[in-house]
C-alpha cells in the first residue's frame, strides 16, 4: 500500500464513522415532531391530565384547573415540546405530592414567563417592554401575560392575526374590538377571512396597528398615526391637493377625529418638553400631575387660563425656563370611538366643521401628561382657554384659525372697522355742517378781496 | 394751476395693485377669521386666494422697494432729521384736518417733486412700508406654511404668536383701508389725489 492510498483509506474510515454518529443521534432525538403524534412520556401526563375537572385546590382561594385537552395540545405548536420542557420544575418523584398549593393559574403564568423566553426571547423581551407587561408589574390583575394569548397547550401558528373570531384581543378590548369589526377595517377584513391567508390579508387587525408584543400606549406620539401611513402610503399628498397646511393637520389632528365623523372630539393639551422634542413623562413613584392639576384647580370646574398659565410654571420650575409647553392635539375622546374608522368618503372634510367659531371640537378641553407607562392621564380644562389673551403664551403651540380665535382680538377688529368708517363719516358731517360758515367766509374773502383791487 | 409729476410709472402701478390686493386680502381674511358669521365664500377658496394674493403683494412690495431704492425719489422717504421740527410740522397738519379745514384753511404743506408727503402721511408710511407690511408678509408666509417654518415659528413664540401678530396688523389695515382714501379725498377736488395716482401729474396752485 503507497503513502496516499493509506491516506485515503484511513478519510473514508473517518468519514463512515461521522454518518454513523450523524444517524445515530438522530435516531436518539424524540420522535414527536409531527402534529398529532406525542412522545410516551407526554401520553403519560397526560393519562391524568386529560381527565376533564382534573385541578388541585389554592390556598385560600378557588380550585386552580389542571386540565389540558390532549387534541389541541397535540396539534399545537407546542407539541414537539414534552411537558417537562416548560414546567422544569416537576419532580417526577414528589409530583403530586409536593405542597406547591401557593400558587394559583395567575401566579403560575406569570413564572412561566421565564421558561418562554428560553425559546422566544426575542418577543418575550419585546413584551416586557410593553404597556401590558408595565402594568403586569404594576399589579395589575387582568393585564395579558404570555400563556393569556398564547395558551401554551393549543396555542397555534400565527393566531393572533388569523380569522376574526380568534382574535384574542377581544377577551379584554371587547367594546372597542366590536368598534373596530364594524368598521371600514373590520368590514374589509371579515371579507378577506377566509379567502386569503392571514398574512396576505390587506386590512389590518389589532396588531397591525398596535404590534402583537410590543404594545404601547396608543397615545405614544406618532404610534399609531406611522401605523395608519405604513399603509395609507402617499395619503399627505392626497390630502394636500385639498387640505391647506396639511402637514400642520398631520401633527395637531389625530386621524380619527376626521375619520370617525360621529365621534365626540376634544383638544388634549399634552405637556411637552421642548429640548427633548419628547412629552413629559410622569416620574415613576412621583406622581406630580395630579396634585398640582388639583390644587390649580380647586372648585374642580376645570382649569381656567390663569390657572393653566401657573400649572405650566409649576412644571417649569425644574429645567430650563420655557422647557415645558403645551401641544395641543384634537382626537376623539375615547378608545371605542377611534377604532369606528369610516370609508374615506364619509369621512370630515368640511372646513368649518373645525374653523368656525364655537365648534363642537373646542368645547372639551384637557390637559395631559403621559404616565410612566406611556398611557395618559387628563385633567380638565376650561374651554375658554383655548380663546383667552392669557393663553397666547400657555397655548402657543394650538391654534385653530376661526375656531379658537382670541375673543380680545375680535373686540378690536370691530373698533378698527367702527373707526374706519366713523372717521372719514364723522369728518364729512363736520365739513358738511361748516359749508354755509365755509360759503359765507369764502364769500367775505372774495369781497375782500375784490375792495382792496378796486383801491 | 400749474401740473408736476409726483408719481412716476412704477408706483402707480404698485400702489394700485397693492391696493386691490389689500382689499382682496381683508376679505379673504374676514372670510377665514370669521367662517359661519361671513359666507362670501367657501373657507377652503378663501384660505387660496389669500394665499396666492398674499404672494402677489410680496413680489409688488419689492417692485416698490427696488425703485425707491434705485432712483433719486426716495428723497420723497427721507426723514426729517429734526425731531422738534417733524413734530411741529405734523401736528400743524393735524390741526389743519382736524380744524382747519372746516374753516377754510389753506393745506399747510405743499406738494413738489421730492417733497410729496406731508410730514404725518411720511411718519406714517415709512412704519407701514417698512415696519408693518413686512411683519404681516412675514407671519403671513409663517402661517402659510407653519410645518415648514416650525423652527422660525417656534423661535417667535409658536403659531397662536404668530397669528396674533398677523391679526393685529390684519386691524391695522382694516382701519387703514377707510381712513386712506378719504384722506386722499380732500385734496383741493375731492378726485384730485385720485386722477394724479393713475396720471402720475398732481395739480398745484
Amino acid at each position: 500500500m503507497t503513502c496516499a492510498e493509506g491516506k485515503w483509506s484511513r478519510f473514508a474510515a473517518n468519514m463512515t464513522i461521522c454518518f454513523a454518529l450523524v444517524f445515530l443521534f438522530m435516531g436518539s432525538m424524540p420522535a414527536h415532531a409531527k402534529p398529532g403524534i406525542l412522545s410516551k412520556e407526554d401520553k403519560a401526563c397526560l393519562e391524568c391530565h386529560a381527565k376533564k375537572g382534573v385541578s388541585k385546590p389554592k390556598a385560600g382561594g378557588d380550585a386552580v384547573s389542571l386540565y389540558v385537552a390532549d387534541k389541541p395540545y397535540s396539534e399545537s405548536v407546542h407539541n414537539d415540546n414534552g411537558c417537562t420542557d416548560c414546567h422544569t420544575e416537576l419532580d417526577v418523584k414528589k409530583h403530586a405530592k409536593a405542597d406547591n398549593k401557593k400558587l394559583g393559574t395567575r401566579e403560575y403564568s406569570i413564572a412561566a414567563v421565564a421558561v418562554c423566553r428560553d425559546c422566544h426571547k426575542k418577543n418575550v423581551k419585546l413584551y416586557e417592554d410593553s404597556l401590558h407587561a408595565a402594568l403586569v408589574r404594576g399589579g395589575n390583575s387582568e393585564a395579558p401575560i404570555c400563556s393569556d394569548c398564547h395558551d401554551p397547550h393549543t396555542t397555534r401558528v400565527n393566531s393572533a392575526t388569523g380569522p376574526m373570531d380568534d382574535v384574542i384581543c377581544q377577551n379584554c378590548h371587547g367594546k372597542i374590538f366590536k368598534a373596530y369589526a364594524s368598521s371600514v377595517h373590520g368590514q374589509a377584513r371579515n371579507k378577506q377571512t377566509g379567502k386569503l391567508p392571514a398574512d396576505q390579508q390587506k386590512a389590518p387587525i389589532c396588531a397591525d396597528c398596535h404590534r402583537s408584543h410590543e404594545i404601547k400606549a396608543a397615545a405614544t406620539e406618532g404610534r399609531i398615526k406611522n401605523a395608519c401611513l405604513d399603509c395609507h402610503k402617499g395619503t399627505l399628498i392626497l390630502h394636500k391637493v385639498w387640505l391647506p397646511n396639511a402637514e400642520r393637520h398631520f401633527e395637531a389632528v389625530s386621524c380619527p377625529a376626521c375619520h370617525v365623523a360621529t365621534a365626540k372630539r376634544r383638544v388634549d393639551l399634552r405637556l411637552y418638553d421642548s429640548v427633548t422634542n419628547k412629552a413629559v413623562t410622569e416620574k415613576q413613584g412621583v406622581p406630580q400631575f395630579e396634585s398640582r392639576t388639583q390644587a390649580a384647580d380647586a372648585k374642580g370646574l376645570g382649569l381656567d387660563a390663569l390657572a393653566l398659565q401657573s400649572l405650566l410654571k409649576e412644571f417649569n420650575r425644574e429645567g430650563a425656563e420655557g422647557q415645558t409647553v403645551l401641544r395641543g392635539r384634537l382626537e376623539v375622546t375615547s378608545g371605542v370611538e377611534a377604532h369606528q374608522l369610516v370609508a374615506r368618503s364619509k369621512a370630515v372634510k368640511d372646513c368649518d366643521t373645525c374653523h368656525r367659531e364655537g365648534a363642537d371640537v373646542f368645547q372639551t378641553v384637557t390637559i395631559s401628561i403621559a404616565r410612566p407607562d406611556g398611557r395618559p392621564l387628563h385633567h380638565g380644562a376650561q374651554k375658554e382657554v383655548l380663546t383667552s389673551p392669557i393663553s397666547v403664551d400657555s397655548v402657543r403651540g394650538f391654534y385653530a384659525i376661526g375656531g379658537t380665535r382670541i375673543k380680545l382680538l375680535d373686540y378690536l377688529f370691530v373698533m378698527a372697522l367702527f373707526a374706519g368708517i366713523a372717521i372719514p363719516v364723522g369728518h364729512m358731517t363736520l365739513k358738511w355742517l361748516f359749508r354755509r360758515y365755509l360759503k359765507n367766509l369764502e364769500a367775505e374773502r372774495s369781497s375782500t378781496q375784490d375792495d382792496t383791487a378796486q383801491h | 394751476m400749474e401740473k408736476i409729476y409726483v408719481h412716476p410709472l412704477p408706483v402707480r402701478i404698485w400702489h394700485w395693485i397693492n391696493a386691490l390686493s389689500f382689499i382682496l386680502m381683508i376679505l379673504t381674511g374676514i372670510q377665514i377669521r370669521y367662517i359661519g358669521v361671513v359666507n362670501l365664500m367657501p373657507f377652503k377658496a378663501a384660505v387660496d386666494w389669500h394665499n396666492w394674493i398674499g404672494f402677489v403683494l410680496i413680489g409688488n412690495f419689492f417692485i416698490w422697494f427696488l425703485f425707491y431704492l434705485f432712483s433719486d425719489k426716495i428723497k420723497v422717504y427721507h426723514p426729517e432729521l429734526s425731531p422738534m421740527k417733524h413734530f411741529r410740522d405734523s401736528f400743524r397738519q393735524m390741526k389743519y384736518y382736524g380744524y382747519g379745514i372746516f374753516k377754510g384753511d389753506p393745506n399747510p404743506h405743499h406738494v413738489s417733486v421730492y417733497h410729496k408727503f406731508n410730514p404725518m402721511q411720511s411718519m406714517t408710511y415709512q412704519i407701514i412700508m417698512l415696519l408693518i407690511v413686512p411683519i404681516q408678509f412675514f407671519t403671513g408666509i409663517l402661517l402659510w406654511d407653519v410645518e415648514r417654518f416650525q423652527a422660525s415659528v417656534n423661535f417667535f413664540g409658536g403659531v397662536r404668536v404668530v397669528d396674533t401678530v398677523h391679526v393685529l396688523a390684519f386691524i391695522f389695515f382694516v382701519a387703514f383701508i377707510f381712513i386712506h382714501p378719504y384722506l386722499a379725498s380732500l385734496g383741493h377736488t375731492p378726485s384730485a389725489h385720485f386722477k394724479a395716482m393713475f396720471t402720475g401729474y398732481e395739480e398745484i396752485d
